[in-house]
């Protein structure tokens, strides 16, 4: 027996709602696309949009295709500023620079720092929203995301193998 | 306790307050058990510490108009938060502290009876209060004695109900022989944030829990995010191949959910060749997958019934008998 998270139940819905909006698309791949958005909007609206990467997901997803903020709104149910969320290039390398200042006080040497630094660069880039996350919140970010993630790929799961 | 409690919680008030608000109100909030599948990370992360240090964080947000994400009734895992909390809280005033001692050891309860549910961890939780309380009796009568040593004072909440909702701060000090210097000391904070963090996370990746070393988690990590990730596209891809009509699957989907006696993963339909790689298929080997040609067998052996839900219904079930061919062939693929 299978039973559903809250979460799951939750993007379930959200999803059903974004689709439903959708037009008749004819080509698979337009589908494919709608489909992906509505899932990928449902999961950041998913606990009322709180954390980090839900926000920024938002945000890419509207600045990607301005069409797309009628989903984004009638799966929130409100209305979606997209203002001043994402920092722009000059702020975020004010950003990084206060963050290196405060990692140069204790200087550690168990893994070679250039490795390190690359991986978090990599999780960054795949997290939404992560460049501008220091590396605490980029863990909490990462769990979070990975729960969320999780979710939407079960439920995506069930309901292609149902079809 | 109470008395030195009132007269250092006014300091931090203001910043607080808006903090107290929200937990009262995830006080009100505890649900049920959590309906995951049985593993302990789903259970875990149900709302995962963050949600909480999040919450303290920002404490400009509209806790009133903001309703609150559902909290798990795992009790060890909320005083985590709680300790997390603390250290979110440590980097923004300056004249905060960080936890050490008396964490440290506060922490292994909570630690070790993570994967403990419900019987024994509001026992734990009682007893980290308690002994959070304890030490935090006993700093009060060092610190007069003893000045060299840095502490900084976190406010202590008092009144923690049983359910562990409420945020235990805790006053602490530096370590025996470690520097005491603002600096490091604020490092040090970061730096068991992080480890913790990752603790977490290693629970949560599958595969993760051998692996010594942050640098090598960290990579699991990614891979397990970026197998996800792709795991979506081509979800979507599927479920857009499989039928014309978006909407049309999911009145099925919630009917056949209603029902909810079914394990649908058995016979789960997809092309093999764009299945993404054997990380995400060994991670899940309590569902394996068929191949195309399996599934149409069987739609044809029930096509004669005239409602739609029912032939699902008698494709998912294990025990109907019109599949017991496609069953077998099922099990024959898990063994391989």
């Amino acid at each position: 027996m299978k039973a559903r998270s809250s979460l799951e139940r939750e993007f379930l819905e959200k999803w059903r709602k974004g689709l439903q909006i959708g037009k008749e698309d004819s080509t698979i791949l337009e589908r494919k696309d709608a489909i992906k958005l509505s899932a990928d909007v449902a999961i950041a609206a998913t606990k009322n949009a709180a954390t980090h990467w839900r926000r920024a997901l938002l945000c890419d997803v509207v600045s990607e295709n301005p069409t797309n903020k009628h989903v984004v709104e009638h799966i929130l149910g409100h209305k979606f500023k997209n203002t001043a969320t994402r920092l722009t290039a000059c702020s975020r390398r004010i950003l990084r620079i206060s963050q290196k200042r405060r990692q140069k006080a204790a200087p550690r040497r168990v893994v070679p720092k250039s490795r390190k630094r690359n991986r978090s660069r990599a999780l960054r880039m795949l997290v939404p929203g992560g460049e501008e996350m220091d590396g605490v919140l980029l863990l909490q970010e990462t769990l979070d995301y990975i729960v969320s993630l999780r979710a939407q790929v079960d439920v995506m799961r069930c309901l292609a193998s149902i079809g | 306790m109470e008395p030195n409690v009132e007269a250092v919680q006014p300091q931090f008030r203001s910043g607080i307050s808006g903090a107290k608000i929200v937990f009262d109100d995830i006080r009100g909030l505890i649900p049920d058990p959590p309906e995951t599948d049985g593993t302990s990370f789903t259970a875990l992360l149900e709302l995962p510490p963050p949600q909480a240090v999040e919450l303290l964080v920002k404490e400009d947000f509209p806790a009133k108009t903001m309703p609150l994400p559902i909290f798990p009734s795992n009790i060890a895992l909320i005083d985590r938060a709680s300790m997390f909390s603390v250290f979110a809280s440590a980097d923004n005033p300056p004249d905060r502290t960080n936890i050490f001692s008396a964490s440290s050891s506060v922490k292994q309860e909570p630690l070790e009876s993570e994967y403990h549910r419900n019987s024994s961890s509001p026992a734990v939780s009682d007893q980290s209060l308690k002994s959070i309380k304890r030490k935090e009796r006993e700093k009060k009568n060092m610190q007069v004695k003893e000045s060299t040593k840095k502490s900084k004072k976190v406010v202590a909440n008092e009144a923690s109900d049983g359910s562990g909702e409420q945020l235990p701060y805790v006053h602490v000090r530096a370590r025996r022989g470690q520097a005491t210097d603002s600096h490091s000391l604020a490092e040090r904070a970061r730096r068991e944030k992080i480890n913790a963090r990752m603790k977490l996370l290693q629970d949560l990746v599958p595969g993760c829990n051998k692996i010594s070393g942050t640098a090598m988690v960290l990579d699991e990590i990614i891979n397990h995010v970026q197998a996800l990730q792709r795991q979506v596209e081509f979800l979507s891809m599927r479920v857009a191949a499989v039928n014309p009509r978006i909407d049309f699957n999911f009145d099925a989907l919630l009917a056949v959910d209603s029902e909810s006696s079914i394990d649908n993963s058995y016979l789960g339909l997809f092309p093999p060749s764009i299945w993404p790689e054997g990380q995400t298929n060994g991670s899940r080997q309590q569902q394996p997958w068929l191949i195309d040609g399996l599934h149409l067998p069987s739609m044809g052996r029930v096509d004669n019934s005239s409602n739609f839900i029912t032939p699902e219904n008698s494709l998912l079930s294990y025990d109907s008998p019109a599949n017991s061919a496609s069953l077998h062939s099922s099990q024959l693929k898990i063994e391989l």
